[in-house]
């Protein structure tokens, strides 16, 4: 089932909240969305629907919403997102201690939500893929990253990417148009801290740049974040 | 409990001195006594003088007519004397001369007579004996003017005088050594409890002592003190619970309607059928109540900090990494100002640093980092450069956030601690919570132009020194 597909139950007391809910996931493709103003309404809707997955408010009137968790996870293991306005870390910690796939707190940016979503969706209903996902073939410009062939693909010929600078492509990828630091790098590549691989990781980068940029001196997309780290532009 | 045995040291040498000091002084009183009154009475010339007095009147002994006679010199130094009586014995114990002898001494002397009055008295006159050639000179003085006493010492005492004189001293000083360390002992134990009460009452822990002994009312009078204390900050945590919970409460229902806000002008700021201007106008609600959601959170945070409801969440992580995920972070989210103001950071970090590892709470140093860098930007909306340095200071570690920008005035850093809070230094005041908490503390930089950076320092340990604030 494609995420998209899926369809989701939000819970939470507040009209206007709901209304936004729907709208922010609307807006990023998703088509089925049911939403309950209390417990006792949801549990009938969650049994008369079989959603895909839960967005759950922790206050409600009369029974509250790690109760209402409990009852659901009784009956299904979709998975549920905890969208509430108590940012405690108590709360925090018992909500994903209950065996909540995530916890986000009040006021949230509605990309956020629909990007959590979305992850959780693709983990819980697309595993296996998720591999392939890291191994699908990306394009920068007119050059295409072949990561199963470690590859550069560019007019027709192939130039071959060593294990490590693939994964350093593969994290700036991940993090497109996002800085990556030394330290997150050096740690997916070599899984240590930054000391020691400053020149090492400057040397992979300047070979990765000879390999995907028309002109490694002026990098169109390994940027450098100077201080920082590097950062891979989008399209 | 170093402290009482100071107190019991002190005590001891004190009594000790005094009793040395008192019995030095009775020794020099008594000496001046004695010899005030001997010489107030006069009685000095007839211990001293007189045996001189008496050679001279000796010396004017003469055979005459009638036998035995005094010279006038003689006689007048009879007269001027303090004696009352005078008589001469030749070698048979018959009186052979005589002056203002009284009626009832007799005439006639045996060896036996002499032995006993040459020692003693003569019919209760106290008398001194002269030998002259062949001559016994007996002077008698007034009756109750001197006591005679006879002092017989054995020569071995004589001897040993000064070796007996050191026993006794030292007798005497091992006595009130003894006395004075028993007494101090005494007092040693009836005050250790109340001394031990007195540290668990500073340490904040409940006092129970018995109110029994010597000090059993100082007892008395301390558990009270401890129940006080305990309730007053029983009624102190209570309050202080009940306004971070009335805080968390507060902020919780504004974070409902923030959500909305948040999420319709974000929809607002991106929404083509909009002109650009309403546009960019939703983008600055959406801006500010991001703000306002960021000044919720540092509400929280700073109010359960101030009450130590807050527990630290340690982790080993390096500084330097966390600077450079704080200054990406902010990159990631849009860095660009409100008329697409620009900002540069320069992330200054010494190699030596790149190796330090430290255990501390990461997140709440990093959020405290993140407000610094935050200040910088939110004050200089048109855009500045920001220098973030890491390095060592002494045991601990500072990150130090300069900008050329506005930069800090002087009147927050005057006031920082001014019971007027001021909402816009809040963050400062959590930056500076943070730090606290970590055992350090936040510090203040004066720019050539006399306004201020601010810098966060902490403990490389990150041990946690909680203080009460």
């Amino acid at each position: 089932m494609e995420p998209f597909e899926c369809k989701i139950m939000a819970v939470d007391d507040h009209m206007g909240i709901l209304k936004m809910i729907d709208a922010i996931l609307r807006e990023n493709g998703y088509t089925k969305i049911i939403s309950a103003g209390d417990a006792k309404e949801a549990m009938g809707l969650f049994l008369r629907e079989q959603p895909d997955m839960v967005i759950l408010d922790i206050m409600l009137p009369g029974e509250d919403g790690f109760s209402l968790f409990g009852k659901i996870r009784g009956k299904s293991d979709v998975p549920i997102l905890f969208l509430s306005a108590k940012d405690e870390d108590a709360d925090r910690i018992f909500g994903l201690g209950l065996g909540a796939d995530d916890y986000m707190t009040k006021p949230f940016l509605p990309e956020e939500l629909a990007l959590r979503v979305g992850a959780i969706l693709r983990r819980t209903y697309h595993a296996p893929e998720m591999q392939k996902e890291r191994e699908k073939t990306f394009f920068l410009g007119e050059r295409e990253i072949l990561p199963e062939r470690a590859a550069v693909r560019y007019m027709g010929r192939e130039i071959s990417l060593t294990a490590k600078e693939l994964m350093l492509l593969i994290k700036l990828n991940e993090n497109r148009g996002r800085i990556v630091t030394f330290d997150a790098l050096c740690a997916a590549v070599w899984g240590d801290s930054y000391y020691g691989y400053e020149n090492t990781l400057m040397v992979h980068i300047r070979h990765l740049r000879e390999k995907i940029e028309a002109d490694p001196s002026h990098p169109r997309w390994i940027l450098t974040a100077r201080g920082l780290g590097y950062r891979l532009a989008k399209e | 409990m170093k402290g009482l045995f100071r107190i019991i040291r002190r005590y001891s040498l004190a009594a000790g001195l005094i009793t040395l000091v008192i019995l030095f002084c009775n020794g020099i009183l008594l000496m001046g006594i004695g010899y005030f009154t001997a010489w107030q009475e006069g009685a000095d010339k007839y211990y001293g003088i007189s045996v001189r007095l008496m050679e001279q009147i000796g010396e004017g002994f003469g055979t005459g007519g009638e036998g035995y006679m005094l010279n006038e010199k003689g006689r007048k130094l009879l007269e001027g004397s303090e004696f009352v009586w005078a008589m001469a014995l030749d070698t048979e114990g018959a009186v052979v001369w005589e002056w203002r002898l009284p009626e009832e001494i007799p005439e006639q002397y045996s060896i036996q007579d002499v032995a006993s009055f040459s020692k003693w008295y003569l019919l209760d006159y106290p008398v001194k004996v002269l030998v002259k050639g062949e001559l016994l000179l007996v002077f008698g003085c007034s009756p109750g003017m001197v006591t005679r006493h006879n002092l017989v010492v054995s020569s071995v005492l004589v001897e040993h005088a000064p070796d007996y004189i050191k026993l006794v001293i030292t007798a005497n000083l091992l006595v009130i050594a003894v006395f004075v360390l028993c007494f101090g002992y005494r007092f040693y134990v009836s005050m250790k409890p109340v001394a031990q009460g007195i540290e668990n009452l500073a340490a904040q822990k409940p006092v129970r002592l018995k109110e029994k002994g010597a000090a059993g009312e100082l007892a008395g009078k301390l558990n009270e003190a401890s129940e006080l204390i305990l309730e007053q900050n029983r009624v102190i945590a209570k309050r202080d619970c009940a306004r971070t919970e009335w805080i968390a409460g507060v902020s919780h229902d504004i974070r409902t309607p923030l959500s909305m806000i948040v999420g319709y002008s974000d929809r607002l700021s991106k929404d083509g059928t909009l002109s650009k201007e309403n546009r960019m106008l939703a983008e600055n609600i959406r801006r500010q109540s991001l703000i306002i959601r960021q000044l919720i959170a540092d509400l929280n945070l700073t109010s359960k900090l101030a009450y130590q409801a807050q527990p630290l969440k340690r982790s080993r992580f390096q500084p330097a990494a966390l600077v450079r995920s704080c200054a990406a972070d902010f990159y990631n989210e849009g860095l660009e100002g409100e008329q697409g103001a620009e900002y540069e950071f320069e992330i200054a970090i010494k190699e030596e640093m790149e190796q330090v590892w430290i255990e501390a709470d990461g997140e709440l140093l990093a959020r405290a980092v993140r407000n610094l860098i935050g200040n910088s930007i939110r004050h200089n909306p048109e855009g500045c450069r920001i220098k973030v340095t890491v390095e060592e200071q002494g045991k601990g570690i500072r990150i130090l956030v300069e900008d050329t920008g506005t930069g800090i005035s002087e009147n927050i850093v005057q006031n920082m601690d001014a019971p007027d809070s001021n909402v816009h230094i809040m963050g400062l005041r959590l930056t500076e919570q943070i730090a606290k908490v970590h055992g350090g503390r936040l510090e203040f930089v004066r720019r050539e132009d006399g306004r201020y950076d601010a810098g966060i320092c902490f403990l490389r340990s990150g041990q946690n020194q909680r203080s009460i604030h």
